[in-house]
């Protein structure tokens, strides 16, 4: 059974405050405006929403209540809006009994009607992005579509509401979900809570944060049509280390349902096609990466991607579409790379092959001296002499076959533990102390060997922890 | 009273007159265009998309277009909706999503009143593909003829009808999808594709036969080159099961066996495995074994791996060879030293000559051996092969 929600403002009428009557009157003012801010990274929603109220001269209680709402109640405050010179609010009371309620006392120098703001936290209101991009046959352009989907779960319906879609990780001591929960507490049970570290406390926001560019008003959905079909406009906004999405005019937000609304599209944003070998990051398999930069050079840029889930698609050829990734996404600022992995590609063969192995420079130990002794370097070894150190040497190769069309980019990164050196003529550099990368390019049916030599020292030989580049093979 | 009701199920498109109302609203009127055209995207390894073509009448202005569906696994957020007569105009403004429903509305803005045709894509579950292959091999098993069919397994609670159907590779083809069903559908078909039987010696591999007698398990492979020359080579085959027959000759033909044929790139082998080859006798014997030591405790290793084999067919055929290294020093050592092995092919026997260069690699050697076919008195020949080797630097 759903229970009936309902967050209301009720001037009570000749009612003394707080009297343990049980029979009231009151008069309800809906809300005029409502406006809901939406975080993403958080549980989090504030609602601001204002209402008239009629008052009368001397002292005038309201009630606000939100049954089966998941508000914070330590959040709710009420600024009168109008007026201001003849009201004044006295005192805000949360009476024990009644856990989703609260009285304000406002005194009144006039009688007439005045507009009030009530702001408050709420949770249940949630919002995630989607991206849904198609190649064109060619593999070298695609559209890039970026959607909002609002989900109202808060047991509230919020009609005819201003909507504003905050893009940001935000700092919260308590989740909202909590402290509706919980209701009103006092500071010192708070602070005994705080003390048992009931809550989990992270650093606050700077207070020099940066301002992002506010200057574009784009993602504008230019639908031609008749009367009501106008897209709405998504309006794009910095503010402190966040980002505010703002859609234009209002929406209806039913509670239980959810709403997709379109945020940009990029008609024709050029990629880069690149195989990767990062098995730490795409496992052991030679990967198909599509890659594209969300800046004005493709149509993107005008705002930062939030996380979100990307749907790759391409233009088959054929009427109809390939899919070839899904993919989330984590927030991508301005100008940077939108890396789309489509896993491997079966006209792609790649095959690591260890060719030979061989050891030499092999050091030895004689026990009953505490010493080690080389060969190569005119020691003399006895029987009794163990082997101490020596260097491991595998002469590897990556064989690439391209079957596709086009030539391929490659990159491919190989990781490796101890004293290495890496020998090679692939121009090869180093990712990290340990890591090795380097490039090629394929071209149309060739099969291409990377070959390169490893050397590992090992034993008494190792004196490092690191890869060395050395040229040859 | 019985009565034999048809499933709840299916997806319907939904064109709602009233604007603005919700998916539960009471009273509404709504046209039901049907189904104009389905595509199914198969070329995907792990997901099917599904592209539905509909003519949705539309008035100017905002209309509300209903997608629903029940009883089939339609992948709520894949579905797109794409405009084709009038893409830059009749286009989603917003989508709403009902509770408790499989279902969504679109908010569809079209500049005039008219028919708009439209393509609705989604994923849908239990709806998926695998391979078949089936290979008839001539009389004198020289050529086949090799058949590729996609398995679509309509498991979705949905009739499509007349689909057009892409595997990613090939000719598109169009067939009637029913609802539950499985069907086989002939992909490509290749014929007179040169077919080679391989004989394998491979102990790290196959294993012995009869350990007692140290006979090794010679599996026989027909072994197919995915490449042009061989009238192949146009994509790579995906893994699926493959049944092998014969021509008998007698206008008939033969079951001869069936394997999984593993994903084949273009210009690798498709190999086969068809059964033990009994009438070719290959024993396997360490016939030398000296350790020889290098200095303090680093060793090498003299080793001959003697084959002794027999072909008792009346055909020539030839055996590859296989031998690993860490096998062999695993053999030998009686234990695993973890490094790479360091051997030297000796040239001093005639087996050196047969290495397959290109296919050797640091860990497994291999050799392709011709032998003759037993003799007029039915009496096979024993050739014996030694395959010498030094184990180097070992301790």
């Amino acid at each position: 059974m759903r229970f009936a929600a309902l967050i209301r403002i009720a001037a009570l009428v000749a009612a003394p405050v707080f009297a343990q009557q049980n029979i009231d009157l009151s008069t309800v003012p809906p809300r005029d405006t409502v406006q809901l801010t939406i975080y993403n990274s958080e549980d989090l929603t504030l609602v601001r929403e204002t209402r008239t109220v009629s008052f009368k001269q001397g002292i005038n209680p309201l009630q606000f209540s939100w049954a089966n709402t998941l508000i914070d109640a330590s959040s709710v405050q009420m600024r009168i809006k109008t007026q201001t010179d003849k009201l004044e609010l006295l005192d805000t009371t949360y009476p024990h009994d009644k856990p989703q309620m609260l009285y304000w006392n406002v005194r009144s120098t006039m009688d007439g009607d005045a507009s009030l703001e009530i702001t408050y936290f709420t949770s249940g209101l949630s919002w995630a992005a989607d991206y849904v991009c198609v190649s064109d046959p060619d593999e070298t352009k695609m559209s890039f579509e970026g959607f909002v989907r609002i989900t109202n779960s808060s047991g509230e319906d919020y009609e005819n509401a201003q909507v504003r879609l905050v893009v940001g990780t935000i700092n919260l001591v308590e989740k909202i979900q909590e402290l509706a929960q919980r209701g009103i507490i006092s500071q010192e049970q708070a602070g005994e809570m705080l003390r048992e570290g009931a809550f989990t406390a992270k650093a606050p926001m700077p207070a020099d944060a940066r301002v992002f560019l506010g200057k574009e008003v784009a993602g504008r959905m230019d639908f031609a049509g008749g009367a009501g079909a106008e897209a709405k406009q998504i309006i794009k906004e910095g503010l402190s280390e966040y980002f505010i999405y703002t859609v234009e005019g209002t929406e209806t937000l039913r509670n239980t349902w959810s709403k997709r609304m379109r945020l940009f599209e990029g008609k024709a944003a050029p990629f880069h096609i690149q195989y990767r070998y990062r098995p730490q990051e795409y496992g052991e398999q030679l990967v198909r990466m599509f890659l594209l930069r969300n800046d004005e050079k493709s149509q993107l840029g005008l705002t930062p991607l939030p996380d979100g889930t990307v749907r790759l698609f391409r233009n088959n050829g054929k009427d109809g579409l390939s899919m070839l990734a899904q993919q989330y996404i984590k927030y991508v600022p301005i100008g940077q790379e939108i890396e789309l992995n489509l896993g491997p590609d079966p006209e792609v063969i790649h095959e690591c092959i260890l060719l030979r192995g061989y050891r030499d420079n092999t050091w030895f130990h004689r026990r009953t001296a505490n010493l080690y002794y080389n060969p190569a370097q005119g020691h003399q070894i006895k029987m009794d002499d163990q082997v101490s150190g020596w260097d491991e040497h595998g002469v590897w190769t990556d064989r690439i076959r391209n079957y596709r069309a086009k030539p391929i980019d490659l990159e491919m990164r190989r990781a490796f533990d101890g004293d290495v050196v890496f020998h090679s003529d692939l121009n090869p550099t180093l990712h990290d102390y340990r890591t090795v990368q380097f490039k090629a390019t394929i071209q149309p049916a060739e099969k291409k060997d990377l070959q390169y030599r490893v050397t590992t020292r090992n034993g008494y030989n190792q004196k490092e922890q690191h890869v060395t580049l050395e040229a040859g093979s | 009273m019985l009565s034999c009701a048809r499933p709840a199920m299916g997806l319907a498109i939904a064109l709602a007159s009233i604007l603005a109302a919700p998916l539960q609203a009471g009273i509404k009127l709504i046209t039901l265009p049907p189904r104009e055209r389905v595509e199914i995207q198969l070329d995907n390894p792990s997901v099917t998309l599904v592209e539905e073509e509909r003519v949705v009448p539309l008035n100017a202005g905002v209309n509300e277009v209903v997608f629903a569906w029940t009883n089939t696994q339609v992948d709520k957020e894949s579905i797109q909706f794409r405009s084709l007569s009038d893409p830059e105009n009749v286009k989603v403004l917003s989508t709403s999503y009902p509770p408790n429903e499989n279902a969504l509305t679109w908010q569809v803005a079209a500049p005039k009143a008219g028919s708009a045709k439209v393509r609705i894509s989604y994923l849908i579950g239990q709806l998926d593909k695998s391979f078949a292959y089936e290979a008839v091999a001539a009389k004198d098993e020289k050529a086949l003829t090799l058949r590729q069919y996609i398995l679509l397994h309509n498991r979705a609670n949905e009739e499509f009808g007349v689909s057009g159907m892409w595997p990613g590779f090939g000719e598109r083809f169009e067939r009637p999808i029913g609802t539950n069903e499985t069907k086989q559908l002939l992909s490509s078909k290749f014929e007179n594709v040169p077919v080679r039987k391989v004989y394998t010696a491979d102990l790290s591999e196959f294993g012995y036969l009869d350990a007692g007698k140290q006979q090794l398990r010679v599996p026989m492979h027909y072994l197919l080159k995915n490449d042009a020359g061989n009238a192949l080579g146009q994509f790579p085959f995906m893994y699926g099961k493959a049944r092998v027959y014969q021509d008998d000759g007698r206008g008939t033909t033969a079951f001869l066996g069936e394997d999984w044929l593993k994903f084949t790139p273009r210009d690798d082998e498709v190999r086969l495995y068809l059964g033990v080859a009994k009438d070719v006798v290959v024993k396997r014997t360490l016939a030398k074994r000296d350790q020889n030591r290098v200095l303090g405790n680093l060793f090498n290793y003299d080793v001959v791996v003697r084959f002794e084999i027999e072909n008792f067919k009346d055909q020539p055929v030839t055996l590859d060879i296989a031998e690993s290294m860490s096998a062999l020093r695993r053999e030998i050592l009686g234990n695993d030293t973890g490094r790479p092995v360091e051997w030297e092919l000796m040239t001093d026997t005639p087996l050196a000559e047969m290495l397959d260069k290109e296919k050797t690699t640091a860990d497994k050697l291999l050799f392709h051996v011709p032998l003759t076919p037993r003799g007029a008195d039915q009496q096979a020949a024993k050739q014996t092969i030694d395959l010498h080797l030094l184990i180097k630097n070992e301790w």
